[in-house]
């Protein structure tokens, strides 16, 4: 096995056929899509390529706050994308996003980088920003998920969880079945994932480290370990994110505040 | 407003306040909902002055939207008044634990909310916190205080006609020994003949429990079948208050007589 093939701009040039080929089904088909497929593809391009180049500066730079600066931006996207999915807005959103993709994704990678992993130094910049990012983009996903369900069903529950107020029930365990269907609608397609992962088709992580000449059966030991940490990343992304959330719908007296849903 | 104040109401505050033995003393009362993205808050309770009698009742009406509703919701602590005092049993509610005082001022919604499992599992649902438990005696009595067959407490809550739902709500918060019901157009979602026994019901318990009752509804029926005092509200301000106990006609508001003798749904400009 040697290295992973270098590819050159004019075989980019063909890869951008295959782009050519979608916008002509756009066409005959009158999808509409054009414009938005050939601004797609250049931003594919161009976002890619800044990345790229990012990517080269803080692995030849070598500098541990580099890696963290880099973390941190990605920490800060992935908040806002996870913000402006929710369908209303939610005070004080921002911060609670915030942490809880924080949180939730520096323990998941203190465990994984610390103690299964180990690179060295532990700041190794080509494990943990590739992981750091897995695990940020499956707290995000969550998040958002169970966000949106937790926002919905406060609202068609809300007689629900006003007669379980009205019946003496405190406001968090009032709003606790809601909690846990938001919790549960955030972390199923994860553990569904788990039952078909590799079957259907292989992970994108495994399938880069295939291609870059790595043994299939190292990467299925890295993916194993993939797989285990986007299930905590999922599980604690909701749980943080659902848990600071339902508290801005609730006051200290146990009220709902019926205005915000 | 103003104008329409100055002809016909007959609300005059002093006249609505000041019972001589109330358990709800209810004082300029506000309430508004902050505004969205730069919009000014929404008013929905101004400056609204009432008490209960204890073992009294008190009927809100008005038209939709007039806060009937969250006045109601004010006296539980469900919402938070923005400017006013609202006494229970001549304590500032905001000095009770609001568990507490949705104990003993219990609700009933227009819509019954009843959880998952059979009439027993909701007449017994209660926070984890919380240790009590009524023999099965108590809960068949419950059952047929409120009109219901004692051997419904193993049907599956899910089963139930909208009727039966409604008496299981009241029989669950009469469960608790509640002082006072607190009635959120308990009538509007029934057809009339189950619409007719809710009526029935909670008349009844209004004197064999002496409890006091505070109730919104659209209903003359209920108004009549309770008796004690008419709040009418319209967009969140008190307009008109009479009391039934000396008969509907004494009542001077010509709104209300019309509404009482089931003639129009009150509306801003009946």
């Amino acid at each position: 096995m040697s290295g992973v093939l270098d590819l050159s701009w004019w075989q980019l040039g063909f890869a951008l056929l295959l782009v050519g080929v979608v916008v002509v089904i756009s066409l005959r088909q009158a999808l509409g899509l054009e414009r938005d497929l050939a601004i797609g593809a250049l931003r594919t391009i161009v976002q890619l390529y800044l990345v790229g180049l990012i990517l080269a500066a803080v692995f030849s730079a070598a500098r541990w706050y580099w890696v963290l600066l880099i973390l941190a931006v990605m920490a800060a996207i992935a908040t806002h994308a996870a913000v402006s999915r929710l369908a209303k807005p939610i005070p004080g959103v921002y911060w609670i996003a915030a942490t809880a993709l924080t949180i939730s994704t520096a323990a998941t990678l203190a465990y994984v980088i610390g103690i299964v992993v180990q690179p060295r130094p532990w700041w190794e910049p080509q494990y943990v920003i590739p992981i750091a990012g897995m695990i940020l983009g499956n707290s995000m996903t969550s998040a958002a998920l169970a966000g949106d369900r937790l926002q919905a069903d406060l609202f068609t529950r809300r007689d629900e969880v006003e007669t379980r107020l009205a019946l003496g029930f405190s406001g968090r365990e009032a709003v606790q079945p809601l909690v846990r269907a938001a919790l549960r609608a955030a972390m199923i397609p994860t553990v569904n994932g788990m039952m078909t992962v590799g079957v259907v088709q292989l992970p994108g992580m495994m399938t880069g480290q295939i291609l870059a000449g790595a043994s299939p059966l190292t990467a299925i030991r890295y993916q194993i370990v993939v797989v285990f940490m986007l299930a905590v990343a999922t599980a604690l992304g909701s749980l943080l994110f659902v848990r600071l959330a339902v508290g801005r719908y609730l006051t200290p007296a146990h009220q709902l505040r019926r205005y915000l849903l | 407003m103003g104008a329409v104040k100055q002809n016909e109401a007959t609300y005059n505050p002093a006249g609505a306040t000041g019972v001589p033995d109330a358990i709800f003393q209810v004082q300029h009362l506000s309430l508004a909902y902050p505004g969205r993205r730069g919009q000014p808050p929404a008013t929905i309770l101004g400056d609204v002055s009432v008490d209960v009698e204890r073992g009294g009742a008190l009927t809100l009406v008005g038209p939709s939207g007039s806060g009937k509703s969250s006045l109601l919701r004010c006296l539980n602590r469900l919402e938070e008044p923005t400017a006013g005092t609202v006494r229970f049993d001549g304590r500032p509610i905001t000095e009770l634990d609001p568990r507490e005082l949705r104990r003993r001022a219990a609700l009933v919604q227009q819509t019954a909310v009843l959880f998952e499992g059979t009439v027993r599992d909701n007449l017994l649902v209660r926070s984890p916190g919380v240790a009590f438990d009524f023999s099965e005696l108590r809960l068949r009595d419950m059952l047929a205080e409120v009109g219901l067959e004692p051997s419904m407490v193993d049907r599956d809550a899910a089963t139930l006609s909208g009727g039966e739902k409604q008496r299981v709500t009241i029989a669950r918060a009469l469960l608790r020994d509640p002082q006072a019901l607190l009635l959120d157009e308990p009538t509007s979602a029934l057809d009339p003949p189950n619409a007719a026994l809710v009526v029935e019901t909670v008349s009844r318990l209004r004197q064999s429990r002496r409890l006091s009752i505070v109730a919104v509804t659209h209903s003359p029926e209920l108004v009549h079948r309770l008796g004690g005092a008419l709040l009418y509200l319209v967009r969140g301000h008190a307009e008109a208050y009479e009391r039934l106990d000396d008969g509907a006609h004494r009542v001077t508001d010509p709104r209300l007589k019309a509404f009482l003798a089931g003639d129009l749904p009150l509306s801003p400009s009946a």
